[in-house]
């Protein structure tokens, strides 16, 4: 029996509340603001901790959590994981001091796919409830045991765009899929909506090859969503935009509906490529085969 | 493809075979800074321009320093060199001038246009603009 990979399955039990995604950011800050390859516990003291591996989140938990990671695991097939089976493994796992997600997955119980997912929801969740307490952590308290897979963890930007996904989660599927297909070798990025939620762009897909702090992440975003707003006062079609900086840098948006994308490339080649990759995959846009044709002068 | 000779005040002439409009535009205030384009020009070139102070005034440099250093660039230079702008019809280019800081070139065009030669086009005025 295996776990089927159901990322498009909203979290229940996270909080809904206006303030989320503002009090999610506070929250996620206090990562971003480590240093370099940060390993170690974010101590929230009674109310939970995130555990960190070179500053990506591994597991979080929180008091007043509703779900536990074997809840969430079991009830994610069809017909639910046996719980003796899952408890079996998690004694063997207390015993040994071995992640038991990771024990699952090796047991055949559950996919990697299913586990990330899982995970995803937990840590997701446990962050929510962080946040809504409004507790800054106690501090850092650095270690240098390591063992979490990094297949099964998340940057701060992956944590905040699941949280975003939660208003429509198929929309969010949908982006995360076109940013897979889309995005090329030196190139990372992020898509977002305009959404009442939150104060400027709500981020609800990044690729995992992003590890921008959030807020620059929201600030490019929120910069993009701006050149789409003024250009809409000159040509209200503008669909697609380039910005170079920093002599071969690059940042390629493009706008599918309401979704707005961006990646951001190394290279003007890896940014020639990117476009080149959207005329592959929307034939039917103009916008897109013009800009194609973007090649260096010589 | 040739390009006919710009006009006396600065923008490029509309008939050339790009159907190019270009012309220097304030950074700060949005304005067209070439007096002597046409109506036709003005009147492509000034909803452009005068997005120049939200398009520059809205962008931390700070941040781009940081997004630079994650792909592997070098900080300290922070500024958009060039922005681009596309449509199913029109194309809109932005362009600062490094050698007259706060000035801008905007220029626009058809979006079938190649937009190789419509940045080689922009290029090759620039020292033009920059000795003004």
């Amino acid at each position: 029996m295996s776990v089927e990979a159901e990322p498009s399955r909203v979290l229940p039990s996270i909080p809904a509340s206006p303030g989320l995604i503002a009090s999610v950011l506070r929250l996620l800050a206090f990562v971003d603001d480590l240093p370099f390859g940060a390993t170690g516990v974010l101590d929230f003291g009674e109310q939970g901790l995130i555990l960190l591996e070179s500053r990506k989140i591994c597991w979080a938990v929180a008091r007043c959590m509703r779900l536990r990671l074997t809840d969430i695991l079991r009830n994610q097939s069809t017909p639910p994981l046996p719980r003796e089976a899952v408890e079996e493994i998690y004694r063997r796992c207390k015993g040994n001091g071995k992640p038991i997600g990771e024990a699952l997955v090796t047991s055949g119980l559950v996919t990697e796919a299913g586990l990330r997912v899982a995970l995803f929801k937990h840590n997701g969740e446990a962050i929510a409830h962080l946040a809504g307490s409004g507790m800054a952590p106690n501090g850092f308290v650095s270690h240098t045991r390591t063992g979490y897979d990094p297949k099964f963890s998340f940057s701060p930007g992956e944590v905040l765009a699941m949280l975003g996904s939660l208003d429509d989660p198929a929309r969010a599927l949908a982006a995360q899929i076109e940013l897979g297909n889309t995005l090329v070798p030196d190139s990372f990025g992020a898509a977002f909506v305009r959404s009442s939620t939150s104060a400027g762009a709500l981020i609800i897909a990044v690729d995992r090859a992003c590890d921008l702090p959030v807020s620059d992440l929201l600030e490019v975003c929120n910069w993009t969503a701006g050149l789409f707003d003024v250009a809409h006062t000159f040509d209200p079609e503008a669909s697609l935009a380039l910005a170079t900086w920093g002599g071969h840098l690059a940042l390629v948006a493009w706008r599918s509906k309401d979704v707005t994308y961006l990646g951001l490339c190394a290279s003007r080649a890896a940014a020639a490529r990117l476009v080149s990759r959207l005329e592959s995959s929307s034939k039917s846009s103009g916008v897109i085969a013009t800009a194609a044709r973007y090649r260096e002068p010589v | 493809m040739t390009f006919r000779a710009e006009r006396a005040g600065g923008g490029l002439d509309e008939s050339n075979s790009l159907d190019l409009v270009c012309a220097t535009a304030s950074v700060r205030s949005g304005a067209l800074l070439d007096e002597a384009v046409s109506d036709r020009t003005r009147e492509r070139l000034e909803g452009l321009a005068a997005t120049l102070p939200d398009v520059f005034g809205t962008v931390d440099p700070t941040c781009l320093d940081r997004i630079a250093e994650r792909l592997g660039g070098k900080p300290g230079d922070a500024t958009f060199v060039e922005i681009l702008l596309l449509s199913d019809t029109k194309l809109h280019v932005i362009q600062p001038l490094a050698g007259r800081p706060g000035v801008a070139v905007v220029a626009a065009c058809p979006a079938n246009s190649s937009i190789g030669l419509v940045l080689t086009a922009i290029r090759a005025r620039v020292g033009d603009w920059e000795a003004r």
